[in-house]
């Protein structure tokens, strides 16, 4: 059997080593347009000089050939469904029996201005966006990055460790809209400009023109203020890598559409991670490459663990949690509590905790995204909200494993499937 | 993210002080409770033992001895003897000093405040001099005398003091106790590594301890503090946070010596100390009560209105009056001086000065008390606490050096009743106990309860038990006597006020109203668990009674330390039912349990009630004195 | 795979195991006796809760059969060794991104303490070659390594 996997990141690593652990013998070919594996959640680190570009990998360095995997590097040029075939620019045709796309996402550059055609306009995306930014960045005094989502600050990070004079503009009226309310992300945004960074909040990029070398030198905001500039760094979002999949047969829609076994519409075509739209966490995208991996293994499984609104941070040594939903609605019982080192806040609806921000102390807050994925009503424990622990729903299964154990009454979730260790 | 030092506080019985720990900057003993919350079993139930280095060795079902061969009666029994005999050693430390301090005034012929308290136990020790000062030089000998003989000698008071039926019990479970130092050093002897192993005698040594305690260092301190303090006088006063006034140079006192302050707390108001304090900015000079001793003040108030503003609170609000920032140094010379005073004191640059070595804390200076020296050392202590003032808040400190002020003037209560002492009490009801007599055996209170001890945060949070148990038991008409920490808990709640007779039930609500009084009615210091006793022998006798007959019983709902456990062993050996709210690191023995809360109602007719719940208590409680009554067939 | 067994029903929350926890992993070499339990370096991996009820509930890692932390770990720092069953934590290929404490279900994991670089995670004490530190520790016996 003949399994070909595009793409090295974590869904399509995953697969590879799931298929390797089912099926002893198969043949197993990874095809991708980077140059080795890496983790883009620590290209920051590349940027920073932390790490080099081997250490941003998160398999280990004997990976291919332990797990006899054929490597095969390349972009994609077709994938012929009628006859099984993969072929790449490069010329090379693959064969396969069960095809997995995990191509991942490419960087969303806005149509503003000249940002698509500009030589020193960049997404944070792959190893080669880094080292491109980092050549640049080399001679670059001033460095404006549109967006303050993780992308975006995680790119602040890396180059205000080396000296470089950041700015960032938002259009949102705080940073990291996505992840927190504005008093968390205050805290965070007051750690930057005490490091250097320079923030425009509420506004937009409207105008950038390319100079005659291929250079956009100044970038002007809604506001009319023109910001100089002589590197810029877009992180206004990912979307689907899909772009070769325009002449084939498998169905695209915001991403690659699959079901719940990971399966296209084209037998024997299956797709896992960012490739499929279906959420840009990593945890994510490894449980749709083993679901994926699974199933063209033939063990029947299902993708369920789809709850994707939950982050980690962590600058400056400030750590914070979100799960859920951050933004207030109607009905909603607020829970905060805060103090020099702490802030919390939950947001509960019915007795059902549907959101939650931890920022300072995370340490064993792995318990709030099981139950506020389980819809896990904790109405009777307000009085120690913050307090509750594993230790409040504890029990013990087989071998020793730990199992929630949850009243009849406290249970509000209609899926009554229980997630073991 | 806000200043506050940590959310997570403990409960607290004071709501609104618990509101303004949550918010402080500052550390306190609120917040690490919660840090502390998960206890080790083996050192709840008293069967960890580190008497020797084969040790630490804990009782389990496959290690049901130690190493030695000690099960958990012996380990237990031991362990709570050498806290009962530490409990007792710090009485009598108190005792020793007090009437060492009574002593010295008489042999200067001054400072006698209070004679008829002096004539009172003249009488009792049968002393009978012309001389008001040699009077009482040989009261306080005679105490004195007591204290240092051997352990083989029983002390010679103990008889004028005891109520005769106690005696003759005591004497027949042969525990009447030996020089009461001695007994302290027998006490810890027995319980070193392989001496005793027979937790009954042990036990019987508690007690014996017990007495000693109570009768010298609580019945006696108070006693001997009559005469140079001035004896209690009912009155309404101002309690809580609120009686910190920032115009004045404020000494938050802790300790339980009283006496040690007579000099200073004289000094300090007059004029030429007060227009020190006036050319550094302030109005004057102030004491802020905090702990027993700012109780024993609060007590006899009547006679220091100038320098004493109020009692601010219990040892767990130390830290609270200390974070308003308008405290300028404070004066300890015993417990419950908590070591979390430390670090708070130095964030916002108050003095700390110890008048006692045995209190001595880490950062504190030590100006130790001494009676020949006492002007000089007393002007020492003034112009260390001037300084302190000038240099936080005085009127030449620059701004970036001045403390900031984080008052709050709104909490506590203006009206609570305080001076109340088996004296002055018998005076208001018309110079005798009938009118009580009458009021319990009508039945319009249905008993009495001494609601006495410490403060703790643990038993449901900070005088949460204490708190509710007083309500729970005025409910139901039993009226409240308390003593020590437990008063400035419940005084800052606001039940010690005459309106809180609306919490009461409806016969004792009848009875505070007519008589405008509370329905708890605050004692003082803990020390004055003594006075709660003489209440208590005066209505015995009264009735004709012994003491375990009385509608009495006692609670140490929120016991806290080894002294507690002392007091309570007194108890016990009063013949008194005694609640508390935590056990005393004893349930590891099957043996210790069944005596404490057994055996002893044929011994001494006293009992232990342990239960952490505050209705159940009062039930508990209710129903023993149901039954005391029924037996009394009234 | 082995695993670490506790009987919380044996447990008297004395923090033997969390002590023995702090002295496997502590930095400087040294007994018992001198361990610092000051020392916020000092971390253990297990926990003793308390239930509501005043019983104690160990929190010990169960190096799971489908590691959520494992499957979070975007640097490969955490993974599952298919020999021996362990979740093994490669701390200087740590991202610090703390996915892993989001996604354990029974929130046994947390940051360090000083630094905020690194998983707190048991790791069967697999450096001593011994029985975990835990194990020897508990005066109950009621943690001990089962075949499972």
């Amino acid at each position: 059997m003949n399994y070909v996997i595009i793409g090295t990141g974590a869904a399509g690593i995953m697969a590879a080593k799931e298929i390797r652990k089912l099926k002893k013998d198969a043949q197993i070919t990874m095809i991708s347009a980077d140059e080795q594996v890496h983790s883009r959640c620590m290209l920051h680190k590349y940027l920073s000089h932390e790490r080099t570009a081997e250490e941003l990998s998160f398999v280990e360095e004997d990976f291919f050939e332990k797990n006899q995997i054929a490597e095969v590097y390349g972009h994609i040029e077709v994938i012929d469904t009628a006859n099984q075939m993969v072929d790449t620019k490069g010329g090379e045709s693959i064969c396969y029996d069960k095809l997995l796309i995990s191509t991942g996402a490419d960087s969303f550059i806005p149509p503003v201005g000249d940002l698509r055609k500009a030589k020193n306009v960049f997404g944070l995306r792959h190893l080669k966006d880094a080292q491109e930014i980092d050549k640049m960045a080399e001679d670059a005094e001033k460095i404006l990055i549109i967006g303050s989502g993780l992308v975006g600050l995680d790119a602040a990070y890396g180059l205000i460790e080396r000296g470089k004079k950041v700015t960032v503009v938002e259009m949102a009226e705080q940073i990291l809209p996505v992840q927190l309310d504005a008093h968390a992300a205050k805290t965070y945004q007051e750690l930057f400009e005490q490091a250097g960074v320079q923030f425009y909040l509420g506004c937009k990029a409207e105008g950038a023109v390319c100079e005659a070398d291929g250079m956009i030198r100044a970038v002007t905001l809604d506001t009319g203020k023109q910001l100089l500039c002589d590197l810029i760094i877009v992180a206004a979002g990912v979307r689907p890598a899909v772009g070769f999949l325009e002449k084939s047969e498998i169905e695209v829609e915001r991403g690659i559409k699959v079901n719940s076994k990971m399966e296209t519409n084209v037998p024997n075509v299956y797709a896992a991670g960012d490739v499929t739209g279906l959420s840009g966490i990593w945890p994510n995208a490894m449980k749709q490459g083993q679901t994926a991996a699974r199933n063209m293994c033939g063990v029947g499984t299902e993708y369920t663990d789809t709850f994707a609104a939950k982050n980690t941070i962590n600058f400056f040594g400030l750590v914070t949690l979100c799960l859920g939903r951050i933004r207030q609605e109607e009905g909603d019982e607020i829970f905060v509590e805060e103090d020099r080192n702490v802030y919390r806040r939950l947001i509960m609806k019915d007795g059902v905790p549907e959101g939650i921000l931890l920022q300072g102390d995370i340490a064993h807050s792995g318990i709030w995204q099981y139950m506020i994925k389980s819809k896990i009503d904790i109405s009777s424990m307000k009085n120690k909200i913050f307090k509750i622990t594993f230790a409040d729903f504890y029990g013990i299964g087989d071998r020793g494993k730990y199992v929630w154990k949850i009243d009849e009454k406290m249970d509000k979730k209609t899926d009554k499937s229980r997630q073991n260790a | 993210m806000n200043q506050c030092y940590g959310c997570t506080t403990c409960e607290s019985a004071d709501k609104p002080l618990e509101g303004f720990i949550k918010n402080l900057p500052l550390e306190t003993s609120h917040h690490r409770v919660e840090g502390q919350s998960t206890k080790c079993a083996f050192g709840l139930q008293g069967v960890c033992c580190r008497l020797c280095s084969n040790g630490p060795c804990r009782i389990t079902p496959d290690a049901p001895r130690g190493i030695c061969g000690a099960n958990a009666d012996t380990i237990v029994a031991r362990n709570f003897l050498r806290a009962v005999a530490s409990g007792s050693g710090c009485y009598i430390h108190v005792v020793e000093n007090t009437a060492r301090n009574v002593k010295n005034a008489a042999q200067k012929k001054s400072g006698i405040k209070g004679e008829g308290a002096l004539n009172k136990l003249a009488a009792l020790f049968e002393i009978e001099e012309e001389d008001m000062y040699v009077r009482a030089e040989k009261v306080a000998d005679a105490v004195l005398a007591d204290l240092y003989l051997p352990e083989y000698e029983k002390m010679k008071l103990v008889k004028k003091m005891a109520y005769a039926p106690r005696y003759e019990n005591w004497e027949k479970l042969g525990i009447l106790p030996g020089g009461a130092k001695s007994e302290v050093c027998h006490g810890v002897v027995k319980c070193s590594t392989n001496l005793n192993s027979d937790p009954v005698d042990m036990l019987k040594d508690c007690l014996k301890l017990g007495i000693s305690t109570g009768i010298y260092g609580l019945t006696l301190t108070n006693l001997l503090n009559d005469i140079v303090l001035g004896e209690p006088k009912l009155r309404l006063a101002p309690v809580g946070l609120r009686v910190i006034d920032p115009d004045y140079i404020n000494i938050m006192i802790t300790g339980h010596q009283h006496s040690m302050f007579t000099y200073l707390q004289e000094r300090l108001t007059d004029a030429d100390i007060t227009e020190k304090a006036k050319q550094a900015g302030a109005k004057g000079f102030k004491l802020v009560g905090c702990t027993c001793v700012g109780q024993d003040l609060q007590l006899r108030g009547a006679h220091y209105e100038d320098v004493f503003d109020g009692h601010a609170g219990n040892n767990y609000t130390s830290e609270a009056i200390l974070a308003t920032g308008a405290i300028d140094a404070v004066i300890s010379e015993f417990n419950c001086t908590l070591p979390g005073i430390e670090p708070i004191c130095d964030e916002l640059k108050i003095k700390q000065l110890c008048i006692d070595s045995v209190a001595k804390k880490a950062n504190a200076e030590l100006e130790e008390f001494d009676f020949e020296n006492r002007e000089q050392v007393t002007e020492e202590i003034i112009d260390k606490v001037l300084l302190s003032y000038k240099e936080r808040r005085g009127a030449d400190c620059a701004s970036e050096e001045r403390v900031e002020l984080n008052l709050m003037e709104e909490h506590g209560n203006e009206r609570t009743l305080t001076g109340v002492s088996e004296g002055s009490l018998k005076e208001f009801l018309g110079g005798n106990w009938k009118p009580l007599v009458d009021l319990i055996v009508s039945g319009d209170i249905k008993g009495v309860a001494g609601v006495v001890g410490c403060s703790n945060l643990t038993a449901g949070g900070h005088d949460v038990l204490t708190v509710e148990l007083t309500k729970e038991l005025i409910a139901r008409d039993i009226i409240v006597l308390t003593a020590g920490c437990s008063s400035g808990g419940i005084e800052n709640c606001g039940l010690m006020t005459p309106e809180a007779a609306q919490f009461a039930g409806p016969k004792l609500r009848a009875v505070c109203e007519k008589l405008g009084i509370p329905p708890v009615l605050n004692f003082g210091p803990c020390l004055a668990i003594g006075r709660l006793e003489i209440v208590a022998t005066e209505l015995a006798e009264t009735i004709g009674v012994d003491l375990p007959q009385l509608p009495l019983v006692l609670s140490a709902a929120q016991w806290l330390e080894e002294q507690a456990l002392a007091d309570g062993c007194f108890g016990l050996a009063l013949g008194l039912p005694l609640h508390l709210g935590l056990p005393p690191f004893v349930t590891g023995s099957g043996a210790a349990v069944k005596i404490l809360t057994e055996d002893m109602k044929e011994l001494t007719g006293g009992q232990v009630i342990i239960n952490p719940d505050a209705k159940e208590s009062a039930d508990i409680l209710e129903k023993i004195i149901l039954e005391k009554r029924d037996a009394l067939h009234i | 795979m082995r695993r670490i067994i506790v009987e919380y029903e044996k447990c008297d929350g004395c923090k033997n195991c969390s002590a023995a926890c702090m002295q496997a992993h502590r930095k400087t070499p040294g007994t018992i006796y001198d361990l610092d339990l000051t020392d916020p370096e000092n971390e253990s991996r297990n926990y003793i809760l308390k239930g509501d009820d005043g019983t104690y509930r160990p929190l010990f890692c169960r190096h799971c059969d489908e590691p959520e932390c494992v499957m979070s770990c975007m640097s490969g720092a955490l993974q599952k060794d298919p020999e021996t069953g362990i979740v093994t934590y490669d701390e200087t290929k740590c991202g610090s991104c703390f996915m892993c404490v989001m996604n354990c279900p029974f929130g046994v994991l947390e940051p360090d303490r000083m630094t905020k670089k690194k998983v707190i995670k048991c790791d069967f004490c697999m450096s001593d070659g011994q029985e975990p530190n835990c194990v020897k520790s508990c005066p109950k016996g009621a943690i001990h390594v089962e075949e499972v």
